[in-house]
């Protein structure tokens, strides 16, 4: 069946089986593949998408749901330049990158979570990466990288509002 | 205190920023023309022999392209090391629930699981050994293979450490606890499953990339399954995406399987696992019963210690015989001791099998005797450190091996870190006064020492190639794997710091058999220490031919030379540009591409007499968590934890941290929450909502502190800390749990049944999320 969606704040049109998910049709057929499989069953994170801006498990999203929605995956967060932003930078400079598996939904997260705040206690951040597993890191840098963030982002919106 | 410009300062890891964006390829992300999809036909019983298999049906599935079996391999596909006793596809018998039978090359992966479906197979079942405590009874079934030296071939091997007479001393020993402990099967989780892609060359070769830690290890298997010269065989390593010491035999039988497939189709084919086939498939932490006599006398000094272990190999021996050696050697703790004698047997099983884990047996061996490390100090009434720092291993002692130690011994720095550090005399007594109640707090601790890099286990040298290209880049190869802790980092410090170039001029390679050297498996936490001193030998190499050409090139002589930046500056104050001196270099016809290589030195140990030097260097750590222990509903919090590990000098601090860490976190996941358990050779967690691991709450903020002890055999001082970090987080957090609820759990996980009741509260086990996962996309 035909889905028009918006992926990463492009328009996307394309014909695909009705019954397969969201992350098979990001990576089968639109070739996206920062979202990755690690489980099927909505419990590792590692397919995260920003979906209207919320953090979901593509594994458990039917292509057909995002029909005139906008979908985010880590290739959609970029700064300007087409580098990584404030939060990649963060991840790479607080050592919060090891085998990089889970990394594409921790990113996701992360900028789930500064969306709603940017004045999150370390325990918040925690509980906001809850639905991603990393086996690597023990997500202490992650918390690092993403305090960091929320602090400069918070710094620089009190500076526009000056 | 250094005057490195590299080491040991901050610096981001050479592979975040590909992975930060999400462009890392791993090899799931390989999506090639015309490529195939592989599944496999994996066995839904624990142990049977093959009486019919026919897979001539699957090639009616539509789709489905090709099919092999063990007779499309030499010899059955045999191989295995140091027991050769695998099959890339399984011959006449199966021995665990998961193992391949058959394997199915498709046009898509639908396509594939009907190929497999479509297979007619029938196995009559055999007498499955899912008990090792009688695996080694006369009438058990056997599942190890025929041997002729009399030996019951469920027997594997058995390590030992001897010195003095055991019994004699624990008669004279004035308190003897006599203590049995077991661990589960742990699996290693790494949230990219198991994978590889075959791509077949016009020469009739193969090239495969496969998710795997061992390159060489891996192109010498495809070699021998499939009969191919060495040129014909090449093996590229792309992001692994996680591994633990998991990803070697199961990346091995798969990618020899869809080589075979390409040969077969002359067309790419991929193989990658769903989470259910990963974690029924693949090998696992060997389970352990352990059983340790201990005695002391009432000043509290330890003077014996007896281990007996048994070790649990599963259906194949994979690395459990070497596992059981380091668990051998570390069974009895970082201590001095009058009389010792361990023995740890391995013995099959048709549970899985078991391979390579991080801490590789001594995250077994650790558990146990560090618990009973401080069940003896409670029932001498002295405070654990106090009684750990009263009998651990100091510099100039002998080990209970007849090993001296000469140097880089940090564990009475590590524990008194640690003690300071948490605060541990003030809480311990607070702790131990708390009123009776639900919720309750205790503070424990773990000490451990580590051999570095493979010890006894065999050959322990790398090699690094380095060369300057025309651009005057560096490009900089290891044999050795990065699948996550950072060592692409780490030599491109070190090749940067020897080269006195910036880092962005060196492109540190993956690896591949076709540029890098064969430098050993990558395991054992060995590339910092093994594969950095092979990279530190090739840039001084290569430092040395641009030297004499800056030298020619500012007419003085080598020692006269300074450098500012990548510059050389001459006596005269001239200024020449890394570029200019690399041209001239050239241009004088001197080679711009060499090697380095390093060999460990010569240990010595006696496999039978149980005595020598097993390792040249030890990783020394202590590790103080603080818990909560909700009793009503046996619910444990770490609220706190404190490492210190004396990993000799730290070159890439980001990573080192990222290790600790991490490691503790698995610790905590093995303390608390993860078993995998098999029922009749049944796992019964096949994905991560059953298999729980921890998650961002289950972690406590963690303060980790370096004892930088100079080694003078590693790089700069450095010897290593992948492994070690993990290895005394599940005894701390015991021992804290003992702390708080005055109940020692002897058996891991501590899990909600355990710390309520003081039992595992056993459900009858099921066949059924194997046989649904092994036959679902």
């Amino acid at each position: 069946m035909k889905i028009n969606f918006t992926l990463n704040h492009q328009p996307v049109s394309i014909d695909v089986p009705a019954g397969i998910t969201l992350l098979r049709m990001l990576r089968d057929y639109l070739g996206v593949t920062g979202p990755k499989e690690g489980c099927g069953v909505g419990e590792c994170g590692a397919c995260s998408v920003l979906l209207d801006g919320l953090l979901v498990d593509s594994c458990l999203v039917l292509a057909p749901q995002v029909e005139g929605r906008e979908v985010v995956t880590i290739e959609g967060i970029r700064a300007p330049d087409g580098g990584p932003n404030d939060l990649q930078k963060n991840f790479i400079k607080y050592g919060a990158v090891q085998c990089g598996i889970c990394i594409p939904g921790m990113v996701l997260a992360g900028e789930a979570l500064l969306a709603r705040t940017l004045h999150p206690s370390r325990e918040e951040i925690r509980d906001a990466l809850t639905g991603n597993l990393c086996r690597c890191t023990g997500y202490q840098q992650i918390v690092d990288a993403i305090e960091a963030t929320a602090l400069e982002r918070s710094r620089l919106q009190e500076q526009q509002k000056v | 205190m250094s005057t490195y410009q590299f080491v040991g300062k901050s610096i981001e890891r050479v592979d975040a920023l590909e992975k930060v964006l999400g462009t890392a390829k791993y090899v799931g992300d390989y999506y090639l023309p015309g490529m195939l999809y592989a599944r496999a036909l994996r066995s839904e019983v624990p142990h049977a022999r093959i009486v019919e298999l026919d897979v001539s049906p699957a090639l009616q599935v539509p789709g489905v392209k090709a099919v092999i079996t063990c007779d499309d391999f030499v010899d059955h596909g045999n191989f295995g090391f140091p027991v050769k006793d695998q099959y890339v596809l399984a011959y006449q018998k199966v021995r665990y629930v998961g193992e391949a039978i058959a394997a199915v090359a498709a046009e898509t992966e639908e396509a594939a699981l009907e190929g497999i479906k479509a297979i007619h197979l029938v196995l009559e079942p055999l007498p499955g050994l899912f008990d090792i405590d009688h695996a080694l009874d006369p009438n058990a079934p056997q599942v190890g293979p025929d041997r002729a030296d009399g030996k019951h071939p469920n027997f594997l091997d058995m390590s030992p450490v001897y010195k003095g007479n055991v019994d004699e001393v624990l008669k004279q020993c004035d308190v003897v606890l006599d203590l049995k402990y077991t661990t589960p099967h742990q699996e290693h989780a790494y949230i990219e499953t198991e994978g590889a892609l075959a791509i077949p060359t016009p020469e009739g070769g193969v090239v495969v990339y496969v998710s795997c830690q061992s390159p060489f290890i891996d192109k010498g298997i495809l070699q021998m399954v499939l009969g191919l010269d060495p040129a014909r065989v090449r093996t590229i390593i792309p992001p692994v995406g996680g591994s633990f010491g998991g990803k070697d035999d199961l990346n091995y039988y798969t990618s020899a399987q869809v080589a075979a497939l390409a040969l077969k189709t002359g067309k790419p084919v991929r193989m990658t696992f769903s989470r259910e086939e990963s974690m029924i498939a693949s090998y696992k932490r060997d389970a352990a019963h352990m059983h340790i006599q201990l005695g002391a006398s009432h000043d509290g000094v330890l003077r014996a210690c007896r281990a007996k272990h048994t070790f649990d190999s599963g259906a194949y021996a994979s690395q459990t015989p070497f596992t059981a050696w380091r668990g051998s050697i570390h069974a009895m703790g970082a201590y001095r001791y009058d009389a010792c004698e361990v023995e740890i047997t391995s013995v099959y099983s048709n549970n899985g099998f078991s391979g390579a884990f991080r801490g590789f047996g001594n995250t077994e061996a650790c558990f146990a005797i560090e618990q009973a490390i401080d069940e003896m100090a409670d029932a001498l009434g002295m405070d654990p450190i106090d009684f750990r720092l009263k009998n651990c291993l100091r510099l100039g002692d002998e080990t209970p091996h007849g090993q001296i130690l000469t140097q880089s011994v940090g564990l009475t720095e590590c524990l008194q870190i640690v003690r300071k550090a948490s605060d541990w005399d003030r809480k311990r007594t607070e702790y131990s006064r708390q009123a009776a109640g639900d919720i309750r707090r205790g503070i424990g601790v773990a000490a451990l020492f580590h051999g570095t890099s493979l010890g006894a286990e065999g050959i322990d040298s790398a090699t690094s190639t380095i060369e300057i290209e025309n651009d005057h880049t560096i490009v900089l190869t290891s044999g050795l794997t990065d699948y996550g802790p950072g060592s692409r980092t780490v030599y491109t410090i070190i090749a940067a710091e020897e080269l006195g170039v910036n880092m962005k001029r060196i492109i540190m390679l993956r690896p591949d058999t076709n540029t890098a050297i064969d430098s050993g498996p990558t395991v054992a936490s060995r590339s910092t220490m093994v594969g950095g001193n092979a990279v530190r030998n090739a840039a001084r190499n290569l430092a040395q031919t641009i030297n004499l050409a800056a030298s020619d090139l500012l007419k003085c002589s080598v020692d006269q030379l300074y450098r500012v930046g990548e510059d050389f500056v001459g006596p005269s104050e001239e200024v020449v540009r890394w570029d200019a001196v690399v041209d001239h270099a050239r241009d004088m016809g001197l080679v711009l591409s060499t090697y380095g290589k390093w060999v460990a030195p010569k240990i010595d140990w006696d496999h039978h007499g149980g005595r020598g030097t097993p390792y040249f260097a030890y990783h020394f750590a202590a590790h103080v968590a603080e818990v909560e222990v909700d009793v009503r509903i046996g619910k444990t919090q770490v609220l706190n934890y404190w490492a210190a590990h004396d990993s000799g000098t730290v070159i890439f601090p980001e990573g080192a941290y990222g290790q600790v860490y991490g490691g503790v976190a698995q610790g905590i996941g093995y303390a608390l929450l993860e078993e995998a358990l098999y029922a009749d050779g049944y796992l019964q967690s096949v994905n991560f909502d059953t298999y729980l691991i921890p998650t961002s709450m289950d972690v406590p903020e963690i303060k980790a502190t370096f004892v930088q002890t100079y080694f003078s055999e590693g790089p700069y001082g450095a010897k290593n800390i992948a492994e070690p970090a993990m290895v005394p987080a599940a005894p701390a957090v015991l021992n804290a749990i003992a702390h708080a609820i005055g109940r020692r759990i002897r058996d891991l996980p501590a899990d909600l049944e355990k710390v309520v009741l003081g039992e595992a509260l056993r459900k009858k086990g099921s066949p059924v999320s194997c046989k649904i996962g092994l036959k679902t996309k």
